[in-house]
């Protein structure tokens, strides 16, 4: 580019900056970095993306921002990149305000560095602006810590981190603020979490029958969960408890699953061979780490004698070279490598010392005593050789061995804080578990204590989905009000996932047996019909008979065949919960409130329908006022009662009242669509029928008989089970006699539904 | 009667355990019905194909199924050209000719159609054929063995009290490792230390029982892999398709069970 090709440039340049006394200055400046950073035509385009900042009326302090910036940007990833940035800046200003542009042209240098490359980059830009559309106020907060988040989940994973933050938080502004100023300890939790590092909830129940098989333990997996600063990184065990990391970072799918298994194999060795812990006494650091190493080698010895295979999986994590560093910590990642790989090669002195003293003795001869010794010569001789080590940062390596808490008895740890203070992380990691434990239960006390009456607070404010409008049916009058209730449809809250799994373990008979009967159901008993037309074999009967009539000169019977046919089920079941408030409750005698009993059964159920191939689905009610029937939809007709059904079932909090008429009818609408011979709707309430704005007690219950016989007249059976031993009447008016079980000992509800619906549908 | 079909001339292998043969042996002796019971694929099949060839009688096995009537046991009439015609089933068949019938599984047929083996089991050994109102009298030789799996009767299918209570039984279950390693290396015709690789890796898959499995593995998946082995497949290969595959069809077992397997062979 000649002089008279940049000259009308770099006035463009100065007119820009006419308006800004305080850049006036640094036009030289300025200009020479965009010289260097915009060649040939980019830098025309550099100029109109000024010029449009500058119409934008975002006000002076981006445009400034966007001069700092962009020549440095483009430098770093490109011109197109730092153009982009200019347009994004322009964008996200015209979502967010210019607080938001400013922010996002502040952290474009910090987010240019860890991304580091230009693709990237405009994914950010664009993932950015698509936050912005979703929530303004988060983008500041979100932007100023760039680095971290990006670092820790790069572009793909900071999206879905912060479009769950955003989930998370509800509509409530405040926790949004919390979660993107990361002090949300989920924001952090979730930060730790790569996006492609597989969870250890996915691989927890295979290797747990992978120990059962191996040496028939039956260990207890426990997934540590960590923040985004200490991730817990080594596996710990404490007796049969097992800590495991949630996740490895950077591991995933195959990799990720042999680390998990080595890592277990390797305690399980310890499980079987480490006879008792080593009392840490005054040892020194250093020493503890080379006797966990040798003890480590020493039971992984004696488990690959056992099963030759697990050498297989241990070894490709052995990975230290002997032309590593001579610190104390790489001297012990290769004792560790030495002791286990055979073919490995190391001239060092002292590897080559601790090969020899460790050969000494067949391994099975080894014991404590003798691994103890070894460890305190090697590590004299390690102490002699003034190789630095520092406790405070020291892992045990490779990644797949734990910790070695497990090995050491503390007694008073307070000799001996040194080495105590090494083996800490899992120390603390263990207190801040139960105090975690401690604070759940607080949470259920108080959840317990304000019973009745729950406010609704900001934070509970969801907003929901209308999805319909029906009638109701007021018997004063003896007609319909049109369109008089609002049914909205609510995301339910997400639970823990493990509940189904619980109630499973808890219920394991009940379950078998259930298992049992459906089978014989399902099979659905073959059924032989004689005396047909038509059929594959004779009816020897009908024969007979009729050989007999020919032989008397009658007209023999045709239908001398038999045929077996096996009926099929064609049915579908919609459940409904009623989770009012009054679901909270624990009635007289019951360890679990209503609703947990209603959840348990709804499991229990829901294995049998599975089980059966019924088509099913669950939703649950509750109201509050005639504006605001709410329907949560827990599982459709068409999915499968996978982790995000079970969650949203444990996720199930009682609230608001009982406004079952429009449920039902709403219910009702949901099945008449299904295209089975049979269409079941199962309620299962606990109490009569009321709402904030309704005082006449027969109102609702007229209307929910009203709702039940419009869905007799579309052909849905209705069939409800009462927890309330006092309700027969108001349930017999809204569903019929025959329609309603009462079940007194609310316990049973688990074992009472499904034989119920194994009934009702055989 | 000709049930010769039904003699078995060759000695079928069987590898005693305990005293299951001098006790099988007293109990035909006094003619006493008998029901083995044991897990699948444990050797109760093979244990009376060898009783039958010891003791020198024919032996009818009936494999019982859900949709069996007391008239495929007993007998029906059929049609011919000049109207219908008797036809014996094999339980009578075996009444006549002095055969051990052999019921396995008996818990799969009906419960009504059991019924029909009491008058053979307490001290009338009779077999009323009521379609034909004729009362068989049994063979002399005549006994009556069936098979049990109490593993996976569920709680639809059991045998009635009164059935039970006319059997003498024994009980088989997978023999100690030595020995299912004599069997499974004579069986699969594979060295014995291989066989004992089998085992061990049958005995790791036994201790899921309960724990994801139905069944560990039982010594007849056990000869499969073998066999499989004594022409030429892998240790490895041959366990996943004769014992992981076959037995479960969870992905989260069958991945711990190869694993498992995985470990214990090494190299």
């Amino acid at each position: 580019m000649t002089a008279s090709q940049t000259a009308p440039l770099r006035r463009a340049l100065a007119d820009l900056l006419a308006g800004q006394p305080q850049l006036g200055a640094s036009l030289d400046l300025l200009w020479r970095q965009a010289e260097r950073g915009f060649p040939g035509a980019s830098r025309e385009q550099w100029l109109d993306a000024c010029r449009e900042l500058t119409r934008a009326g975002l006000g002076s302090a981006c445009l400034i921002a966007y001069l700092r910036q962009a020549p440095s940007c483009a430098a770093q990833l490109g011109p197109e990149a730092a153009v982009a940035l200019g347009r994004a800046a322009i964008r996200i200003g015209g979502l967010t305000g210019p607080a938001g542009a400013e922010a996002l042209l502040g952290a474009a240098g910090k987010a240019a560095r860890v991304l580091g490359e230009a693709s990237a980059f405009t994914d950010w830009l664009n993932v950015i602006e698509r936050l912005a559309g979703l929530a303004p106020d988060v983008i500041g907060p979100l932007l100023d810590h760039t680095e971290t988040v990006l670092g820790h989940l790069g572009v793909r994973g900071l999206e879905s981190w912060a479009v769950s933050g955003i989930r998370a938080a509800g509509g409530d502004a405040r926790r949004r603020q919390l979660f993107f100023a990361l002090i949300d300890p989920a924001a952090r939790s979730w930060l730790g979490r790569g996006v492609d590092d597989l969870h250890f909830n996915i691989v927890e129940r295979r290797m747990a029958a992978y120990l059962t098989a191996l040496w028939n333990i039956r260990p207890r997996l426990r997934p540590r969960a960590g923040s985004a600063i200490d991730v817990p990184r080594r596996t710990s065990f404490d007796g049969s408890l097992i800590f495991v990391p949630e996740t490895y970072r950077g591991f995933g799918g195959a990799q990720a699953v042999a680390l998990y298994r080595a890592a277990l194999a390797h305690i399980a060795a310890h499980l079987r061979f480490t006879q008792g812990r080593f009392p840490l006494g005054q040892l020194k650091p250093l020493q503890v780490a080379i006797i966990s190493a040798l003890e480590d080698a020493r039971v992984e010895r004696l488990a690959m004698a056992e099963f030759p295979g697990l050498r297989k999986l241990w070894l490709p994590f052995h990975v230290v070279s002997p032309l590593g560093a001579s610190t104390a910590a790489g001297l012990i990642a290769r004792l560790a490598r030495a002791l286990i790989d055979d073919d490995y090669k190391d001239s060092h002195a002292w590897i080559e010392k601790a090969r020899r003293l460790f050969a000494e003795r067949p391994v099975e001869r080894h014991d404590a005593a003798s691994i103890r010794a070894i460890g305190s010569i090697l590590g004299n001789d390690l102490g002699q050789m003034r190789v630095p080590f520092n406790p405070r940062t020291y892992v045990t390596e490779p990644l797949y061995r734990d910790d070695n808490r497990g090995l050491w008895d503390f007694g008073d740890a307070a000799g001996n804080p040194e080495s105590a203070e090494m083996l800490q992380e899992a120390v603390r990691i263990e207190t801040e578990e139960r105090e975690e434990g401690r604070a759940e239960q607080a949470d259920g006390a108080s959840e317990a204590e304000a019973g009745r009456a729950r406010p609704i607070t900001a934070e509970e404010e969801e907003i929901g989905t209308e999805v319909a409008r029906y009638p109701e049916w007021d018997y004063l009058i003896g007609r319909e009000r049109p369109d008089w209730t609002t049914v909205l449809e609510f995301e339910p809250a997400l639970g823990g996932l493990g509940l189904v799994e619980a109630i499973h373990a808890r219920h394991r008979g009940l379950v078998d047996k259930l298992s049992a009967l459906i089978r014989a159901a399902k099979v659905s008993r073959p059924e032989r019909l004689r005396r047909q037309k038509e059929g594959e074999r004779l009816d020897l009967d009908a024969c007979i008979a009729a050989a007999v009539e020919r032989r008397q000169g009658e007209t023999p019977d045709p239908r001398v065949y038999m045929t077996v046919t096996r009926r099929g089920r064609d049915l579908s079941t919609l459940l409904l919960l009623d989770v009012s408030q009054s679901t909270a409750d624990r009635l007289r005698g019951a360890a679990a409130s209503v609703l947990e009993l209603e959840r348990e059964a709804t499991v229990l159920l829901a294995h049998a329908m599975a089980e059966l191939g019924d088509p099913f689905a669950i939703r649950a009610f509750c109201s509050n006022g005639r504006e605001e029937v709410r329907y949560y939809r827990i599982k459709d007709f068409a999915t499968p009662f996978g982790p995000l059904a079970q969650r949203r079932l444990a996720g199930l909090a009682a609230g608001f009242s009982t406004r079952i008429g429009a449920a039902i009818r709403h219910a009702g609408h949901e099945l008449a669509a299904c295209r089975t011979h049979r269409r079941l709707l199962l309620v299962i309430t606990d109490g009569e029928p009321s709402d904030v704005d309704i005082a006449d007690r027969r109102y609702l219950v007229e209307d929910a008989r009203k709702a039940v016989l419009s869905l007799a007249h579309a052909g849905i059976d209705t069939f409800c089970v009462g927890l309330d031993a006092g309700g027969d009447s108001y349930l017999e008016r809204i569903f019929g006699r025959r329609n309603v079980l009462q079940i007194d000992r609310i316990q049973r509800l688990p074992e009472r539904l499904p034989a119920l619906y194994l009934k009702l549908t055989a | 009667m000709d049930l010769a079909g039904y003699r078995i001339t060759t000695e079928p292998y069987y590898r005693p355990v305990g005293d299951e043969i001098a006790l099988f042996e007293a109990a035909y002796a006094a003619r006493m019905p008998m029901m083995l019971k044991g897990p699948t694929g444990c050797g109760k099949t093979r244990f009376i194909e060898h009783m039958a060839w010891r003791l020198g009688r024919p032996l009818i096995t009936v494999a019982c199924h859900e949709d069996m009537t007391a008239s495929d046991l007993v007998g029906r009439f059929l049609l011919d050209a000049e109207g219908t015609v008797w036809h014996d089933g094999p339980l009578t068949l075996a009444v006549r000719g002095g055969a051990i019938c052999y019921l396995d599984e008996i818990v799969e047929a009906r419960q009504d159609t059991t019924v029909v083996i009491h008058p053979l089991t307490d001290d009338r050994r009779v077999l009323p054929l009521e379609k034909r109102g004729e009362i068989i009298t049994a063979h002399p030789d005549f006994q009556l063995v069936i098979s049990y799996n109490p593993g996976y009767q569920s709680v639809l299918k059991d045998l009635k009290e009164s059935t039970k209570q006319r059997f003498g039984a024994i009980e088989f279950g997978y023999p100690p490792a030595a020995v299912e390693a004599e069997i499974v290396a004579h069986e699969a015709g594979i060295p014995r230390a291989e066989a004992e690789r089998l085992v061990a890796i049958a005995e790791r898959s036994r201790r899921l029982r309960g724990h994801g499995l139905d069944e560990g593995a039982s010594t007849r998946t056990l000869i499969y892999a073998g066999r499989l082995m004594a022409r030429g497949v892998g240790l490895e290969e041959a366990c996943r398709v004769a014992l992981v595959l076959p037995i479960t069809d969870d992905p989260d077992i069958r991945d711990a069970l190869m694993a498992t397997i995985a470990a214990s062979v090494g190299g």
